[in-house]
């Protein structure tokens, strides 16, 4: 480490001294054809948002290789994208939208307002495996009246349609097969797919827009932080996504070589639980968890002085946020009170489903040894993140799990009793629709905050911790996004000087 | 008894050799370390006693892990962990390479030739692939599925080398002389073939015994060993990983105790051998 750190500065001192010489600036200036190597931890199962791809897809094809109508920008702003201009009818029923002229799609057929009802049927049929399904489930119909104009016709109010059509890709309707192509009309097009390894996607001419700053990109995809870390030392990637724990950034901080970012994360750690079966349908049970873990030190152990601890499934990026942290305050006596409250004086044992990678088992320990105070014994099974997608999200054959959720206003999970978690509050559910019906925003928000209130009374999962979002990057780019909402990673603006 | 092959006279044991005592005694370290934690430990295993990542101290000798846990505590139950699946895969393949490996040398030529084709087919596979296909195909990870994984899969070796030794000993005068005076098969195999095959069996199984232990780590640095809280080597390495440079002795010590036990059962296994083979022995 110090020897290579200082051959580095003996390096810069004598570059710096030959630009002296040269008089230029050359190795400072942006290179407009640099390959941008991303290096992140989660490669897609497909390239298929519609498909169980996970978070990783929205990483590499957000933005970059799809575009929706409408986008979610880095600060949480949603602005149209292949909209140019929109329209809502009086009652909030009817969207009339008109699409961008010259939109051409990778393949070189236009885009018309059929891609668009196709696109959105996608996400909406019954095959669809896409997290946000419910979200779209009040669009009655879509029209297409002619090739520029999309008229959505909702059964009821709807105020974050917008929001909701920004994870809605735009594809070509005559792709056959997009699990392992793909047909988008965003800046880039995917150049190849190397499973297990990269994907790496090239400027597309043809774009509409404004053209990328940079040669392409390269998502490489690594398995292990350690790895990841290392590949950004030895400078075989320019930039980590997000840094997986606190330690790996010692290398970074105080090195010239690299900039380290601190964004707004929506990543939440979830303790979930199986709200359909006993004794997790039992709101004192969840609660007196809840109480017995002490995520304070936890989130310590996990993120030393970083993250941020939520009191709820609501991030304070999110418009209706509220501290409810005292609700389930750490409290290991009125945990014990609460069991026996609901008959479990003497404790249970319940199984955590928990995945494979970090920092599932660490904190699945931690859960383990804190409910040990209070009797509950918890009995680990490790599983990896395939069989949690089929074991738990699809066949919800499970009693509690440990996983990481990373979607931006997706506290609309707990209106749908349907979801893994099977949490189900009338006036949740309730409330979650009726803010979607809100004719004003500010309706909308404190619906919602209502509605996160009641959740965390009901301790329908024990929020652990917030992550926060780190990014490190070479310091020779600049111009990505920090805060990565809804795992996007817009590649667009990055510049890297030099190579 | 019938002791062909072994012909050391006792009074030349008394040269122990010096690989088999450091094998003895870092074996041994182990072995007294496993016992220990039945009945006491520095600190109970999942207390959280001290701060994250605290660096060796007189408090906690390894230090502790990120939840606080003392690691020095965590690395004796891994030498019971350790040992406990050496033992329990080595009896387990020792059962049934032997088993196959003798049946193997009894048989037709038909049969002795599949199974030796098995056996050969089943050694190409590396242990720890065919481990983790074990384990898969069971329901969940545990540290019998582990045990039995790392059986099936040394078991192979066991019993390739079974047959080769069970074959050559068949070939003696004095089986001939015992089948023609009527022995039973199974007097043979239990009075002449395993007295004379268990020395170069034994030293085979001390190495198989260490090439166990390195697989459960594997497995367990996979996740799909011993879950949690089970402080397998394997996990604590895993778990270090990501903290290595700010912590470097949460992966040295777990290492260091694996490459021990690794060592010392190899060691072993060498000293076991020369006091079996006269060659060896008469050159030193």
């Amino acid at each position: 480490m110090t020897r290579r750190q200082s051959w580095a500065g003996w390096g810069a001192g004598v570059a710096t001294a030959m630009m002296l010489v040269l008089g230029s600036a050359q190795a400072q200036e942006a290179n407009p054809n640099a390959t941008i190597r991303i290096g992140s931890l989660y490669e897609p199962q497909n390239l298929d948002n519609t498909a169980g791809a996970g978070q990783g897809i929205s990483e590499a094809f957000n933005g970059n290789v799809y575009e929706g109508l409408f986008q979610l920008l880095d600060d949480g702003s949603v602005q149209p994208r292949l909209a140019e201009d929109y329209s809502v009818s009086e009652d909030g029923l009817t969207y009339t939208i008109k699409l961008k002229s010259n939109v051409t799609f990778h393949s070189g057929d236009p885009l018309t307002a059929a891609d668009v009802k196709h696109s959105i049927e996608r996400v909406t049929a019954e095959t669809s495996k896409s997290s946000r399904k419910n979200s779209l489930a009040n669009i009655e119909s879509i029209e297409a009246p002619d090739d520029a104009t999309v008229v959505i016709h909702l059964k009821s109010r709807s105020i974050s349609l917008p929001y909701n059509l920004t994870y809605v890709w735009i594809v070509n309707d005559a792709a056959a097969d997009l699990t392992s192509a793909a047909d988008g009309t965003g800046p880039y097009k995917l150049d190849s797919w190397r499973r297990g390894s990269s994907i790496s996607l090239v400027p597309n001419e043809n774009y509409w827009g404004e053209k990328p700053k940079n040669g392409g990109v390269t998502y490489t995809y690594f398995t292990e932080a350690t790895a990841l870390n290392n590949a950004l030392l030895t400078n075989a990637v320019d930039i980590i996504t997000s840094v997986q724990s606190p330690d790996s950034l010692a290398q970074f901080k105080d090195n010239p070589s690299f900039t380290v970012s601190e964004g707004a994360s929506t990543t939440k750690e979830v303790l979930a639980f199986n709200d359909r079966v006993e004794p997790f349908s039992n709101t004192k049970v969840r609660k007196a968890i809840t109480r017995a873990i002490n995520r304070e030190q936890l989130l310590n152990s996990i993120w030393g002085e970083y993250g941020t601890l939520i009191g709820s499934f609501v991030p304070p990026t999110d418009p209706w946020y509220v501290d409810l942290n005292d609700v389930d305050a750490y409290d290991v006596e009125s945990a014990k009170q609460l069991l026996a409250e609901a008959g479990f004086a003497d404790g249970f044992s319940f199984t955590l489903d928990t995945p494979n990678y970090d920092p599932h088992p660490i904190v699945a320990q931690f859960v383990q040894n804190e409910l040990a105070k209070v009797g509950i014994k918890v009995n680990i099974n490790i599983i990896t993140a395939n069989e949690w997608y089929t074991k738990i999200y699809q066949a919800r054959d499970f009693e509690a799990t440990l996983q990481e959720h990373v979607n931006h206003r997706d506290i609309v999970f707990y209106g749908n009793p349907n979801f893994y978690w099977g949490y189900n509050n009338q006036q949740v559910v309730d409330l979650i629709a009726g803010a979607e019906a809100s004719a004003t925003e500010e309706e909308q928000v404190e619906k919602l905050k209502e509605a996160n209130r009641i959740i965390a009374e009901d301790a329908a999962s024990t929020w652990l911790y917030l992550y926060p979002q780190i990014v490190v990057s070479s310091a020779s780019v600049s111009g990505y996004p920090v805060n990565g909402l809804n795992s996007q990673f817009f590649a667009y603006d990055i510049v890297k000087r030099g190579q | 008894m019938t002791d062909v092959l072994e012909t050391t006279p006792p009074a030349r044991r008394t040269s122990r050799s010096l690989t088999l005592s450091v094998g003895l005694v870092l074996v041994g370290l182990h072995v007294f370390a496993a016992i220990l934690t039945l009945i006491w430990t520095p600190y109970e295993p999942t207390a959280m006693t001290g701060g994250r990542l605290e660096a060796p101290s007189l408090a906690h000798w390894a230090g502790t892990d990120r939840l606080g846990r003392d690691l020095f505590t965590q690395i004796m139950i891994g030498s019971r962990i350790a040992l406990f699946v050496g033992a329990g895969a080595v009896a387990i393949a020792s059962l049934i390479g032997v088993t196959l490996g003798v049946l193997a040398a009894f048989a037709t030529r038909t049969l002795d030739d599949a199974l030796a084709a098995t056996f050969d087919i089943l050694i190409a596979f590396p242990t720890l692939l065919l481990a983790m296909l074990v384990v898969a195909a069971t329901d969940s990870a545990s540290l019998f599925s582990a045990i039995l994984a790392l059986g099936i899969a040394i078991s192979a070796i066991v019993a390739r080398l079974t047959r080769i030794l069970a074959k050559r000993v068949l070939a003696m005068d004095y089986i001939t002389a015992a089948r023609t005076a009527g022995s039973s098969w199974a007097s043979i195999v239990f009075r002449h073939v395993l007295p004379n095959i268990w020395p170069t069996l034994s030293v085979n199984f001390a190495l198989q015994f260490g090439i166990a232990i390195i697989a459960e780590a594997s497995l367990s640095y996979l996740g799909l060993g011993a879950p949690p809280p089970n402080s397998s080597w394997g996990r604590l390495l895993q778990e270090a990983q990501g903290t290595v440079y700010t912590a470097p002795f949460g992966a040295v010590a777990p290492g260091l105790a694996l490459v021990s036990l690794v060592i010392g059962m190899n060691l072993l296994a060498d000293g076991l051998r020369d006091i079996g083979d006269p060659t060896r022995r008469g050159r030193r």
